[in-house]
C-alpha cells in the first residue's frame, strides 16, 4: 500500500538553469517538480501514472522510492514514512527502470545475489527464491556468464529478477519499457501483471498510453508536476470524450 | 554493517576490469624497474660518452708555452688542431666543431719565469652536448700550475705551508641513511604519492560516475542501504585500491633497484640498508591518510560527475595538484616545518624523506599526522555530505 498526501518537489534552479529555461524562471530560484498531489495504490491493483516526459513521474517515484526527498508532504509506504522510516520503505521496494541497471561485470547470479545482500536475506531463503525466479525466468543456462557478454533479452530477465529477489510488497516502475523491443516489454509487461496477481501493490509510470490502458487498474494523469486525473481506469473510459485513448490523453493534457 | 557487502561486490567489480588490473599492478610493477632501468642505463652510458669523447682544441701561442702546448698534447683522448684561423675559433665551437680554444701570450715565458702570472684565455662553449671540457681543460692547466708553483717554491726556498696555510680534515659525521635520505628520500613517496593517486583514479571514477552511466545508481539507493553504506562502501575499495598501488609500486621499486646491473653496488648496499622493514612501515602510515585524502576527494568528484567522461575532465586537473607539491618536497632545501608539516602531500614528502634519513623531529611529526588525518576526515565527512545531496546524484 502507498499513501501520498499533498505531495511537493522542489528544486532549487542554479543561474545557467535558470537561463536555459527562459524568461519564465528568470526570477524564480525554484522549480516545482511536483505540485501538491495525493493518492493511493492498493494492494493488488495496478496504479498507472501517465504524463509526458518532464512531467514529474520519475520525480514521483524517486520520492516513493526515498531517492528524494519531498520539499512537503508525505509518502507512506506499508505503514513506513518515507522521510523518518528510509530503510524500512525502501526494504518493502522492488524498483525498476527502462535501463537494465546491472553491472556488466558480474554474473546474473552474482548481481542477484548482490542485492539479495543488501536486502538481508538469508542464505536458504536467498537460495530457494532464486531457483524459483531462475526457473520461471528460464535464467540458468547463463547464469554464470558475465552480464557484459549476455543478449538484451538476457539482462532484461537479469535485471527482473535482481528487482524481484527479495519478493517486495511494492513495487515501483518507472518507465520500465522506454528503449526496448516489442518482445523485451511484453515480459515486462507480464511481470507487471503477475505482480498484480501476487497482490503486490505496483504502481508503474508512462508516457505510452496503450501500455497503460492494458494493466492499470487506477490511474492518474500529471502533467507539470499537477494530476489532471485521478480515478480508476474503468471510470476514465466512461468518461472519455475522444475516439482513442491516446486521443484523449493530449486532449486532457492540451486542455492543461 | 551492508557497506561491507557493498565494498566485497565492489571489489569484484573492479578486480574484474582490466584497465584497472594495469593500472593498480601491471604499471607500477613492471613499469618502475622498466623506468628506473633506462634512467641509470642512459646515465651511465651519457657519463661514459663523455668520458670516452675525443676532444678537439687548438693551441694558440705553441711557440711562447712549448711545454704547456706538450701538457695538452699528452691528455687521454685529445686531437690537437692547428688549422682553424683565430678570427673563426668561435663560430667552430658554438658549432661544436672545436671543442676549445686555448691562446697564450708572447708575454707567457717571461711571466712565468719573473714569478709572475701569466695570461691564459681559453674558449669553450659551457652549453656543449657532454658539459665536460672545461673541467678536462682545467684538470691540466691545475696541474701544470701547480708544477711551476712547486718549481717557484723550490727556486725560492719555500715549504709548500708557506701558499697552503691550512691542513683541512673533513670528517662527515652524517650517516649513510641520513645522507640518502636527504639527497633521495624524497623521491620514494613522490613514486607512492603519484601511484597511489593513479590506482585510486580509475576505481573512483566507475564506481561514482559509473554507476551514474550505467543506471545503476537508482539500483542501490532503492535497496536498503543507507547512503553512509553506500559512500562507505565505496570510499574503502578506491583506499584500498590506492593503498595497494602505492605498495604495488614500492614492491616495483625494489625489484627495479635489485634487478638494474648499471646501479653501483655500494648504492644498493645503502639502498637495503635505507628501506628496512620499519621505515617502509612507517611511511606507509604516512600514505594511508594521504590516500584515504584523495580517494574520498576523487570519489566526491567522481559522484558529482554526470558521465565517466566528464568525471575524467573533472579529476585530470587534479594530477597537477598532487604532483606540484609532490615535486616541491624533492628539491634541495627544503625541510619540515610548522607550515610545511601541515600541507598534505608536501608534507608526505618531507617525512618520508626525514624517515629515510632517520632523523624525525616529534613535533613535526606529530604536527604531519593530525594534519594528515584531519584532512582524510575533512575529505571523507565532505564526500559523504556530497553524496547525500540529491542535487549532486541526480545532478543529470
Amino acid at each position: 500500500m502507498i499513501q501520498v498526501n499533498k505531495l511537493t518537489k522542489d528544486f532549487s534552479l542554479t543561474r545557467k538553469q535558470r537561463k536555459e529555461l527562459g524568461d519564465e524562471y528568470k526570477d524564480t530560484k525554484t522549480l516545482r517538480a511536483v505540485d501538491d498531489i495525493s493518492f493511493e495504490c492498493q494492494p493488488g491493483r495496478i496504479f498507472g501514472l501517465l504524463g509526458p516526459n518532464g512531467a514529474g513521474k520519475t520525480t514521483t517515484l524517486r520520492m516513493v522510492a526515498t531517492m528524494l526527498k519531498p520539499s512537503q508532504g508525505s509518502i507512506s509506504v506499508s505503514g513506513y514514512d518515507s522521510v523518518s522510516n528510509g530503510q524500512k520503505v525502501r526494504e518493502q521496494i522492488g524498483f525498476m527502470t527502462g535501463q537494465t541497471a546491472l553491472y556488466d561485470r558480474l554474473t546474473p547470479t552474482e548481481m542477484v545475489k548482490y542485492i539479495a545482500d543488501l536486502h538481508g536475506m538469508n542464505k536458504n531463503e536467498y537460495q530457494k527464491r532464486k531457483n524459483h525466479l531462475f526457473d520461471i525466468l528460464d535464467m540458468h543456462s547463463f547464469a554464470d556468464r558475465r552480464i557484459a557478454r549476455l543478449s538484451s533479452g538476457m539482462k532484461q530477465k537479469t535485471s527482473i529478477a535482481r528487482t524481484i529477489i527479495h519478493d517486495p510488497p511494492v513495487m515501483v516502475f518507472d518507465e520500465p519499457t522506454s528503449g526496448l523491443d516489442v518482445m523485451t516489454s511484453r515480459a515486462i509487461m507480464d511481470l507487471i501483471r503477475s505482480c498484480r496477481e501476487e497482490g503486490k501493490t505496483v504502481i508503474f509510470s508512462t508516457h505510452r498510453m496503450g501500455e497503460a490502458n492494458q494493466v492499470c487498474d487506477d490511474i492518474a494523469i500529471i502533467y507539470k508536476g499537477k494530476f489532471f486525473y485521478n480515478d480508476t481506469l474503468d471510470a476514465f473510459k466512461s468518461e472519455m470524450t475522444q475516439a482513442t485513448f491516446e486521443d484523449e490523453f493530449i486532449y486532457r493534457v492540451g486542455e492543461a | 554493517m551492508k557497506f561491507l557487502t557493498i565494498a566485497k561486490k565492489e571489489i569484484v567489480d573492479i578486480t574484474r576490469d582490466r584497465r584497472t588490473i594495469i593500472m593498480m599492478i601491471v604499471v607500477p610493477l613492471f613499469l618502475i624497474p622498466v623506468l628506473l632501468g633506462t634512467v641509470f642505463k642512459i646515465t651511465k652510458s651519457m657519463a661514459e660518452k663523455a668520458s670516452e669523447k675525443q676532444l678537439k682544441v687548438q693551441f694558440f701561442g705553441r711557440e711562447h708555452a712549448p711545454d704547456l702546448y706538450r701538457a695538452f698534447a699528452g691528455m687521454d683522448k685529445v686531437i690537437m688542431l692547428d688549422q682553424i684561423p683565430v678570427d673563426s675559433v668561435e663560430s667552430y665551437i658554438q658549432e661544436e666543431y672545436l671543442d676549445a680554444a686555448i691562446h697564450v701570450g708572447p708575454a707567457y715565458q717571461k711571466n712565468i719565469t719573473d714569478n709572475r702570472q701569466a695570461q691564459i684565455r681559453i674558449q669553450f662553449k659551457g652549453t656543449d652536448s657532454f658539459g665536460s671540457t672545461k673541467d678536462r681543460i682545467n684538470g691540466v692547466l691545475e696541474e701544470f700550475e701547480n708544477r711551476i708553483v712547486a718549481e717557484r717554491m723550490d727556486r725560492l726556498n719555500l715549504k709548500p705551508e708557506v701558499v697552503k696555510a691550512y691542513n683541512i680534515a673533513y670528517e662527515d659525521v652524517a650517516s649513510r641513511q641520513e645522507k640518502f635520505g636527504k639527497i633521495a628520500g624524497g623521491w620514494f613517496p613522490y613514486v607512492f604519492i603519484i601511484f597511489g593517486f593513479m590506482g585510486a583514479m580509475y576505481p573512483a571514477l566507475d564506481l561514482g560516475a559509473g554507476e551514474k552511466e550505467r543506471g545503476t545508481l537508482e539500483t542501490i539507493l532503492s535497496s536498503p542501504a543507507s547512503r553512509l553504506d553506500i559512500v562507505l562502501g565505496k570510499f574503502l575499495v578506491v583506499l584500498l585500491a590506492a593503498f595497494l598501488t602505492a605498495f604495488i609500486a614500492l614492491g616495483g621499486m625494489f625489484v627495479g633497484i635489485q634487478r638494474i646491473s648499471d646501479i653501483p653496488a655500494e648504492l644498493i648496499i645503502v639502498i637495503n640498508e635505507v628501506l628496512s622493514p620499519k621505515t617502509i612501515g612507517l611511511i606507509m602510515t604516512l600514505v594511508l591518510p594521504v590516500a584515504a585524502f584523495f580517494s574520498a576527494l576523487l570519489l566526491g568528484l567522481s559522484i558529482y560527475a554526470k558521465s565517466f567522461k566528464e568525471a575524467q575532465s573533472i579529476v585530470a586537473p587534479l594530477n597537477i595538484v598532487i604532483i606540484f607539491p609532490a615535486i616541491i618536497g624533492t628539491l634541495p632545501g627544503m625541510e619540515l616545518n610548522t607550515v610545511t608539516a601541515l600541507i598534505p602531500v608536501l608534507n608526505v614528502s618531507l617525512a618520508s624523506k626525514d624517515i629515510i634519513a632517520g632523523v624525525m623531529n616529534p613535533f613535526y611529526m606529530t604536527e604531519v599526522y593530525l594534519s594528515l588525518f584531519g584532512f582524510a576526515g575533512l575529505a571523507i565527512f565532505w564526500c559523504v555530505k556530497w553524496f547525500n545531496r540529491e542535487s549532486t546524484i541526480f545532478r543529470n
